[in-house]
């Protein structure tokens, strides 16, 4: 029995593995096609950022000449975190690699292990660019941070547990509604997205995470991109979990429910970027806390629940 | 009775340090390191065991009986002091060497041996006029080494401000224990849990030994006294001495009956202390300043842990207590660690360039390899990153936090903004280690005396890397210590010995060492493919331009600007500004700096005031002889109304 047990729980470890490795690159695909199809171009493929991943891959790297071999370490673990923190959210069907009560903190811990890795390579270039890139990014993540505890809290409280694959289960309630809202504005914000900031902008002066990876090229700017996409499921997944009732359903069921939600949440992200114009960097600090506000109110409404 | 004659070898050897320290400086070394060897395995041999040590002699010190007692709680404090104060002494041997410092190493290694002896003495003494002689002698250690280098004027000053602020929590702490010792009747300390009416005293003990441990708005020495110290010093006060602040809150908040409503207050105070502790960090431009004031930031979230494990108290939860408690003492060992392990850096740092100023800094790396790599480490631990301590001690608390929003009940009211604001406190603290390590050690050297740094000697680097290991293996194995922290736990509050060891914790551990090994892997793939394709080394991305020079990197100021404007309500900068104007402008500068809010608007202002008040009545004692013989006139009057009317 030990031995089929083990044997299960490596079948899971690929599979997760293999959903967040392989698949995360095709939201940003998703996403674009979205923008594309509002502004009726044809924009690029749906696997674009496939091809990329590969061409970087097989290309050589030019590191500044101030970068030391911290830069490529930084840009590793800073990669690795974010995949580990997936790893750590049951995938529908596929449990997670580890649960345990307290998980949830791991993982935005995670998220902010990866954040530290980022801002280190990119200050190791002492480029002014990259140091204004990171000064937004820790100062902004600050207030994201504040709203993912906050949801967080919330989750806590409604399912009685910090554990992540029970704190994960949706209750109706328009506390949801306010929490879905919150974390929306979350996952813009972490993953680098309109109306925080243009994935897409070619002037350095507005960039936020394009910046702190001007210096980055071949197979690290391969890696930071992955990481990035990585992100950006993670958050879609954390949003159609909260929402979706997927534990309550068969394998297959969850499964098509899951990426049925997730391409929505895809398609969400690429409406708002194609209908909002990225904000001034002075309205980003009130977006965020707005954002914590709505975790915030959803967190009194469960509270309320629980009063009655 | 192997405890008892341990701890007096060590004291012998502490003593024979005493000794040696001004004539024989290599015997001193090893009798400093045997002492605080034999300390720290006593220590942790109390701990893994949970015994309790006691000792009381008919041997009388100031008319009072020695009486010394060894338990979990002071177990804690004493295996770090010893840890940290063995480790000190060692890089002090380099970095405070004897050719360069003739004079003051001397007096260094002196009151070094005196300040180490004295907290041990603080820890281990049951008696509490014992404890008051303990308590200034080590004040007044502190002080000396402080001011190792009185020539200079800002360690003059840092210096009186610390002898100032500390005898004023001294002063509390006499009323604290004279107090307890006129209701009990006698001076001996111990649980008396069952003397409701000693509850009040507990606010004298808050405030007196709040001072100590630097709990804001009372940490107005701790920034320039840290600053100004040498780097071992401020390594042994920062890690330590500050510590026993906490000591005697957590002690007497152990032995004492406690105020129902004190949990709360020092959940409130931790929170306050955690946050702006790390908002005044982000605005400082100074290494060690900056440091210092994320000393203010730990001890908030120690106490927030202590604080909460009173309110669980309060509710009969042991579950939620222990936890809370067991991350609180944790966090002390944690603190200790890698402030050290920061301070030793930043004296490394120091030692090399001259200089503290993070804007004159810059592409150390280059030259100081190891100093960054454990100064990295070190960031990230107090950043409360995984895989690494500080994240073990702070999951810890928020475990027992969250175990009240679980089961809710009133203590929800705390709990909640306590975890907002903590989780602030952590990207907060993310922030600023970012700035400092960026700006300090990555990019271009800002100055030729940055340029031209070199590395820390063997002497100066085993400390940290044995600090560091330290931050490592509590990280990545917290589960070995949980029995240790247990058992202080016990000591604190009996009825929580049992606590099972949360299941959690041996998965948490199994993840970060899964999480270490595949970073591990993922650097090795990356690197070695990046070797593989071929690395070229090109001029830094600036938009295009072909000529950055290092001052148009990002500065320290510009870094935190944001942060600092989002608290400037409490920071108060002063801008010196010459802003460019006209089509040629010739010069323009900016400026920043981050006052001592709390010293220069609130602290001054009222000691001018008490000036302003004793100006006036100085008035009264003018010399002049004609005045004395009015007054007394006037009190024979004054006496012969009284005698008239009562009669």
């Amino acid at each position: 029995m030990q031995i089929l047990h083990f044997l299960s729980l490596v079948f899971e470890l690929l599979i997760s593995l293999v959903v967040w490795l392989l698949l995360a690159p095709l939201l940003p695909g998703i996403v674009n096609k979205v923008k594309a199809w509002v502004a009726c171009r044809k924009g690029p493929r749906l696997f674009q950022l496939y091809y990329d991943l590969a061409k970087l891959w097989k290309r050589g790297v030019v590191l500044s000449d101030l970068a030391s071999p911290g830069f490529i370490a930084a840009t590793a673990v800073s990669w690795i975190a974010i995949l580990a923190a997936a790893l750590l959210i049951p995938l529908g069907p596929v449990n997670s690699l580890m649960s345990f009560s307290g998980d949830a903190l791991l993982l935005l811990y995670l998220l902010a292990l990866s954040r530290f890795c980022t801002s280190w390579a990119a200050l190791e270039t002492g480029s002014a660019f990259e140091g204004m890139g990171t000064a937004r990014e820790v100062s902004f993540a600050i207030l994201t941070e504040t709203a993912l505890i906050t949801a967080v809290l919330t989750l806590a409280l409604k399912s009685s547990s910090l554990t992540l694959s029970l704190m994960l289960t949706p209750t109706p309630g328009a506390g949801t509604l306010l929490l879905i809202s919150g974390l929306f504005a979350a996952l813009l914000a972490e993953s680098c997205r309109v109306p925080v900031d243009d994935p897409n902008t070619h002037l350095e002066l507005t960039m936020i995470h394009e910046a702190m990876i001007l210096d980055h090229s071949g197979p690290l700017l391969a890696a930071s991109l992955h990481g990035a996409a990585m992100k950006l499921l993670l958050f879609s997944v954390l949003l159609v979990k909260i929402v979706l009732p997927l534990g309550e359903l068969s394998g297959i069921e969850s499964t098509v429910y899951l990426i049925a939600g997730i391409v929505l949440v895809c398609i969400a992200v690429g409406l708002v970027e194609s209908f909002l114009a990225r904000y001034a960097f002075k309205k980003v600090p009130l977006f965020l806390t707005t954002a914590f506000l709505f975790c915030f109110f959803a967190l009194l409404t469960a509270w309320k629940g629980f009063a009655q | 009775m192997t405890i008892g004659l341990i701890l007096a070898t060590a004291a012998l050897f502490h003593l024979l340090g005493l000794v040696c320290s001004m004539r024989a400086p290599r015997a001193w070394l090893y009798s400093n390191s045997v002492a605080n060897g034999l300390l720290l395995a006593t220590s942790i041999g109390v701990l893994c065991t949970a015994t309790e040590w006691e000792w009381k002699s008919t041997f009388t010190v100031a008319s009072e009986q020695v009486h010394l007692r060894l338990d979990g709680l002071s177990s804690i404090f004493l295996s770090l002091l010893s840890l940290i104060g063995g480790l000190g002494a060692i890089y002090a041997w380099e970095y405070w060497s004897i050719q360069k410092h003739p004079l003051s190493a001397k007096w260094g290694r002196f009151f070094w041996s005196l300040l180490s002896l004295c907290m041990a003495l603080v820890l281990t003494s049951s008696n509490g006029l014992h404890f008051l002689i303990s308590w200034e002698l080590f004040a007044l250690s502190a002080y000396f080494l402080i001011t190792l280098q009185p020539q200079k004027k800002e360690v003059r000053n840092a210096g009186w401000l610390y002898l100032a602020v500390s005898h004023a929590g001294s002063l509390l702490l006499f009323a604290f224990f004279a107090l307890l010792a006129q209701k009990t009747g006698c001076w001996d300390l111990g649980p008396m849990l069952e003397r409701t009416d000693l509850s009040t005293l507990f606010w004298l003990a808050l405030l007196g030994f709040g001072v100590k441990a630097g709990i804001f708005p009372l940490h107005i020495w701790l920034p320039s006294a840290h600053a100004n110290a040498p780097s071992h010093v401020s390594a042994l006060m920062s890690g330590v001495a500050i510590k026993m602040g906490i000591y005697g809150i957590v002690r007497f908040s152990g032995w004492l009956p406690m105020p129902g409503s004190a949990g709360w207050i020092m959940v409130v105070l931790g929170i306050v202390s955690a946050v702006l502790g790390v908002v005044f960090a982000l605005g400082q431009h100074d290494l060690k300043r900056l440091l210092a004031y994320h000393s203010v930031e730990n001890i908030g979230i120690i106490l927030l842990g202590i604080g909460f494990a009173m309110v669980a108290i309060d509710h009969g939860k042991a579950a939620w207590g222990a936890f809370a408690m067991a991350g609180a003492l944790l966090h002390i060992w944690n603190h200790g660690m890698f402030k050290s392990l920061l301070f030793l850096g930043a004296g490394s740092v120091l030692h090399s360039t001259g200089t503290r100023r993070m804007s004159d800094l810059g592409g150390l790396w280059n030259k100081m390899p190891w100093t960054t790599a454990l100064f990295a480490l070190g960031s990230a631990a107090i950043a409360g990153l995984p895989p690494l301590n500080g994240f073990v001690s702070e999951w810890l608390i928020y475990l027992g936090m969250f175990s009240s929003v679980i089961q809710p009940s009133s203590a929800l009211l705390i709990a909640i903004p306590s975890i907002i604001l903590l989780a602030l406190t952590g990207a907060l603290a993310l922030a600023c280690f970012v700035k400092v390590c960026g700006v300090v050690f990555l990019g271009a050297p800002r100055t030729p005396a940055a340029s031209h740094a070199h590395e820390c000697g063997l002497w100066m680097r085993i400390p940290m890397l044995v600090l560091a290991g330290g931050c490592v293996l509590i990280g990545l194995a917290p589960f070995l210590f949980w029995k240790l922290l247990i058992s202080a736990v016990a000591s604190w509050h009996g009825t929580w010995e049992l606590t099972p060891m949360p299941a959690a914790l041996k998965l948490l551990s199994l993840s970060h060492i899964l999480l270490t090994l595949a970073a591990t892997a993922g650097f090795l793939l990356l690197s070695r493919r990046a070797r593989q394709k071929g690395i070229q080394r090109r001029l830094t991305w600036d938009c295009g331009y072909t000529g950055p020079t290092p001052r148009m990197q990002y500065t320290a100021g510009s870094f935190a600007g944001t942060i600092t404007e989002w608290f400037s309500w409490i920071l108060r900068i002063k801008r010196h500004e010459k802003l460019p104007c006209g089509i040629f402008p010739q010069q323009a500068h900016l400026d920043k700096h981050t006052p001592e809010t709390v010293l220069e608007k609130i602290i001054e202002p009222c000691a001018q005031w008490i000036l302003w008040v004793s100006r006036i009545i100085r008035q009264f004692q003018n010399g002049r002889t004609h005045v004395y013989i009015l007054y007394i006139i006037l009190g024979l009057i004054a006496l012969a109304c009284m005698t008239i009317c009562w009669s």
